[in-house]
């Protein structure tokens, strides 16, 4: 039941947020729109026309897988930087579930908030460009979600780098090349990159959207590698992110920016 | 009875930046809290108290020593620990400008791991207490500066924990807040019966509310005492006295050979005699000098001394008030 409060009340916060500043909001989907029909109408201008199609529904996915990672692993970094300078992360850090948790709630909340905001989107742009992907939730759905551990694991090490250095602004701005390296880069060119975090989860729901493959059809291997991606990213980020917390706490560093 | 709160042998430092020096934040700092006390903690700017107050709140580590919190070791476990203790750290710093004043409220009781329902009649409670009621679903941003420290009480006091630790309640506010801050403080520790334990610079602050001082300096605990007990030290024994008429040479050189401190003015039209007494009853050997002459006494004030010159005196170093362990 506490993990339903806090995930709840994180919800809550991140929809207050969205719905008091909607100015901003709307600026951030109308943004994120245009970019979306920008890529769709280079490739359909300067594309081969014989693999525009396919070229557009791969942009398309993985422009959308970029975007989650983004915000996922950038956001987390930014709101602890935020608590620093306001003095909210010293209240924050009080709780008795302890500030992962509370970290944690909040990278669900956002995911949660972000990944609406994109379905709604990809679905307009589906519409207006005709290039209707594959939606099979029953195999998206347990793809996307095992992704989303091994990106909050990334975000539970940006977080800690945060904690203890509290200025990685110009990393998070490599880090977003770094990522788009990670989803645009096609596993057969290299292959080796399936054990990065994202890129196994983002080549099979290109699968699932592009080609129609279903879950099912998935070697153990395919399942394997996403699996293991989740829980070792997860677990790695995790401790990553208590290890600072402890270096944090020795230097007295939760207080000061 | 048991102490709800045991610090023993706390020591910190922390290295200076781009140097291999290191600076001791705490020295050796041990004392106990009692359930219900208000216990307050005096020191110049950087003598450890904020640092101290971190550590019993567990968000910064000691080098060397414990605390116990309930008899739980706020090290070891943590997070157990926090189930007793909140804090006002940063006071108006430690909400959310952007949300209600109700909003932070739920948020907060939400990151303890309670719900909307759960605590909706128990902000209703606070909100009344706390006269914050009219301003429920103001920004916290559009708030006067005491309203916003008094929500951080609130949030403090909606975790529902036997101690509350408090940052300078009371700083930055108008009079007028302050005391209405001090009268919340009063009722919260009689009422609810929880123990409280303020940092403040405000002496006013200090005398008012708490039952107990520890002033600490440079990092230690140079003194542990009850408010009344510092004053009474320093008060007792000095007097200011004014005649109608001179004191003769003879009286005089008798005062000083018995008093070296004394001060006398001679004014003209109101000499003045200002003594410092060792003990109660060098105040009949003055009498006696007086009486010799039969010198016409107009006044006699014995002076009062505020908690401030209390405690400057023993900053300073002019007291020879030894560490008194009340507890």
């Amino acid at each position: 039941m506490n993990w339903f409060n806090l995930i709840n009340a994180n919800i809550r916060k991140e929809y207050i947020s969205l719905k008091r500043y909607l100015p901003n909001t709307i600026a951030t989907l109308v943004s994120f729109f245009i970019i979306f029909l920008a890529l769709f109408a280079g490739i359909q201008f300067i594309g081969d026309p014989g693999t525009k199609d396919v070229n557009t529904q791969y942009v398309i996915v993985n422009y959308v897988f970029w975007y989650l990672a983004l915000i996922v692993v950038q956001d987390i970094g930014y709101q602890l930087a935020n608590e620093t300078i306001q003095g909210t992360l010293e209240q924050v850090n009080m709780s008795p579930l302890g500030l992962w948790k509370i970290m944690l709630a909040r990278l669900v909340s956002t995911i949660i908030a972000n990944s609406l905001i994109v379905i709604v989107l990809l679905i307009a742009t589906m519409g207006i460009t005709g290039q209707w992907l594959n939606i099979d939730l029953l195999s998206i759905l347990p793809i996307l979600a095992l992704t989303l551990i091994s990106m909050i694991g990334l975000g539970f090490i940006i977080a800690g780098m945060t904690l203890v250095m509290k200025q990685i602004s110009a990393f998070l701005q490599i880090l977003q090349f770094i990522l788009a390296g990670l989803v645009f880069i096609p596993l057969t060119v290299a292959p080796f990159l399936a054990f990065f975090p994202l890129v196994k989860g983002v080549d099979l729901v290109r699968a699932v959207m592009i080609d129609g493959v279903t879950l099912t059809s998935f070697s153990a291997f395919d399942i394997f590698v996403l699996v293991f991606n989740a829980v070792f990213y997860f677990c790695i980020g995790l401790v990553f992110f208590l290890y600072c917390e402890r270096i944090a706490m020795r230097k007295g560093l939760l207080a000061h920016y | 009875m048991k102490p709800i709160i045991e610090v023993s042998n706390l020591h910190k430092t922390y290295k200076k930046r781009k140097s291999t020096e290191s600076v001791t934040a705490v020295n050796n700092v041990s004392f106990t809290v009692h359930q219900g006390e208000i216990l307050g903690l005096l020191g110049p700017n950087g003598a450890g108290k904020s640092t101290t107050i971190k550590m019993i709140c567990g968000l910064i580590k000691p080098d060397e020593g414990n605390i116990t919190i309930k008899g739980i070791d706020n090290q070891n476990k943590r997070l157990k620990a926090l189930n007793h203790i909140s804090a006002v750290l940063e006071g108006n710093r430690n909400i959310y400008w952007r949300l209600t004043v109700r909003e932070n409220l739920e948020y907060f009781a939400g990151n303890r791991g309670k719900s909307r329902r759960e605590v909706a009649s128990k902000i209703d409670d606070l909100l009344e207490k706390f006269k914050l009621k009219e301003k429920e679903n103001e920004l916290v941003n559009r708030l006067s500066r005491g309203m916003q420290q008094k929500l951080a009480i609130a949030v403090a006091m909606l975790a529902e924990t036997e101690v509350i630790l408090l940052d300078e309640p009371t700083l930055g506010i108008d009079v007028e807040t302050g005391y209405e801050v001090r009268e919340l403080l009063r009722n919260i520790a009689k009422e609810y019966n929880r123990t409280i334990i303020i940092s403040s610079h405000d002496m006013d602050v200090i005398q008012d509310l708490c039952d107990r001082t520890i002033i600490i300096n440079n990092g230690k605990v140079v003194t542990n005492d009850r408010v009344e007990n510092l004053l009474r030290l320093f008060e007792v024994r000095s007097y200011t006295i004014t005649f109608e008429n001179q004191l003769s040479n003879k009286q005089l050189f008798q005062l000083q050979q018995k008093f070296p401190q004394l001060d006398y003015t001679p004014d003209t039209l109101q000499p003045k005699l200002e003594v410092n007494l060792s003990n109660s009853n060098e105040i009949y050997e003055l009498f006696d000098i007086l009486h010799q002459e039969q010198t016409p006494i107009e006044t006699i004030d014995r002076k009062t001394i505020n908690f401030e010159e209390v405690f400057l005196k023993i900053v300073k170093g002019e007291s020879s008030h030894e560490l008194v362990q009340s507890n």
